[in-house]
């Protein structure tokens, strides 16, 4: 038992495990590119226009803060939590997104191509705009989502949560989809192309 | 240096225009009117703005939205980059929804897109409003 414990604390010790002169760079520089933010904290602030690219990030706590066209490529962000954060406009390409909570967080117009999307709690967000290209589903949870002129470009959403998604205009292309979801996406007026698996 | 600032606020200015009570399209709105006592809806848009394209082309025209917006609402629009806007009418994002009675007073601001039925309930809260 004690030694489920330890072993218990030493992993929570290493995912919060930042770098104190990297938050201190960030808090004050806005600016902390390749660096350790496991676990920090980096709640109800302003970020606008920060650059965090190539940084680990795991397991942060970043809601309610704004990181207006924010540079995150290239980021490990997985299991932050994002509750209500504002990404708009803002780069995640190739990022790792894996587990984020995520809910009602702002993604309008925020560039998500290759990122890995599995298990991340998308549900409510404003990602009007996004760019979802290349990036992987497994399990995203879209309840809710605000989705309108989004693109879905070779995506699997066969295991992704679509319902009551708002799906204005948002564009599937080489998707992989349940029949379910093609007929909800149609509905909601949706452009799926040809290359669309509905299956 | 000073001229490139005169210029630069010059430009800014005159995006601005007078009050409310000023502004052609509102002028015609209330016009438009006669009688009736509807609320002017002034939406301000961009032209890279799909959640106006949503709003005007979607949910506007929603059953149930259509007759009753139009039946108690004057709808007039602004590009932001391209029209001279009002003063005390800011905005922090795009789409805003104005809405405003025939005198010029402003009754309430709404940020951002709604669905339909959401939008619908806001409508009747805001006709209700004193």
């Amino acid at each position: 038992m004690k030694a489920v414990l330890a072993a218990m604390l030493m992993g929570w010790i290493a995912l919060s495990a930042y770098d104190p002169t990297h938050l201190k760079k960030a808090m004050e520089e806005k600016e902390c590119i390749g660096c350790d933010l496991r676990g920090a904290n980096l709640s109800n602030s302003d970020f606008s226009g920060a650059d965090f690219h190539g940084s680990d990030l795991s397991g942060a706590d970043m809601r309610e803060s704004i990181f207006e066209m924010a540079d995150f490529n290239d980021c490990n962000l997985s299991g932050v939590n994002a509750r209500g954060t504002l990404f708009w406009k803002g780069t995640m390409m190739r990022s790792d997104l894996s587990s984020i909570q995520a809910r009602g967080a702002n993604f309008k117009g925020v560039h998500l191509e290759h990122s890995n999307l599995n298990f991340a709690d998308f549900r409510g967000t404003k990602s009007w705009k996004a760019d979802f290209t290349d990036a992987q589903t497994v399990k995203t949870d879209f309840t809710d989502a605000e989705l309108g002129d989004a693109k879905f470009i070779r995506n699997n959403l066969s295991t992704a949560k679509l319902a009551k998604s708002l799906l204005w205009q948002t564009r599937f292309s080489a998707t992989v989809m349940t029949k379910q979801q093609c007929v909800y996406a149609r509905k909601e007026e949706a452009l799926l192309d040809a290359k669309v698996i509905c299956r | 240096m000073v001229k490139f600032i005169a210029i630069a606020c010059l430009t800014v200015l005159s995006l601005f225009g007078g009050v409310i009570q000023e502004d052609e399209q509102f002028k015609t709105a209330v016009a438009s009117m006669g009688s009736d006592t509807k609320l002017v809806l002034m939406l301000y848009t961009t032209d890279e703005c799909p959640e106006c394209a949503y709003m005007k082309q979607k949910v506007f025209h929603e059953k149930g939205v259509e007759a009753y917006l139009y039946r108690h609402f004057v709808i007039i629009e602004k590009n932001v980059h391209k029209s001279k806007l009002p003063e005390g009418y800011d905005f922090f994002g795009i789409p805003t929804m104005f809405f405003i009675d025939k005198t010029g007073r402003k009754k309430e601001t709404i940020v951002g897109s709604k669905r339909p039925q959401p939008f619908l309930s806001e409508l009747h809260r805001i006709r209700g409003l004193q």
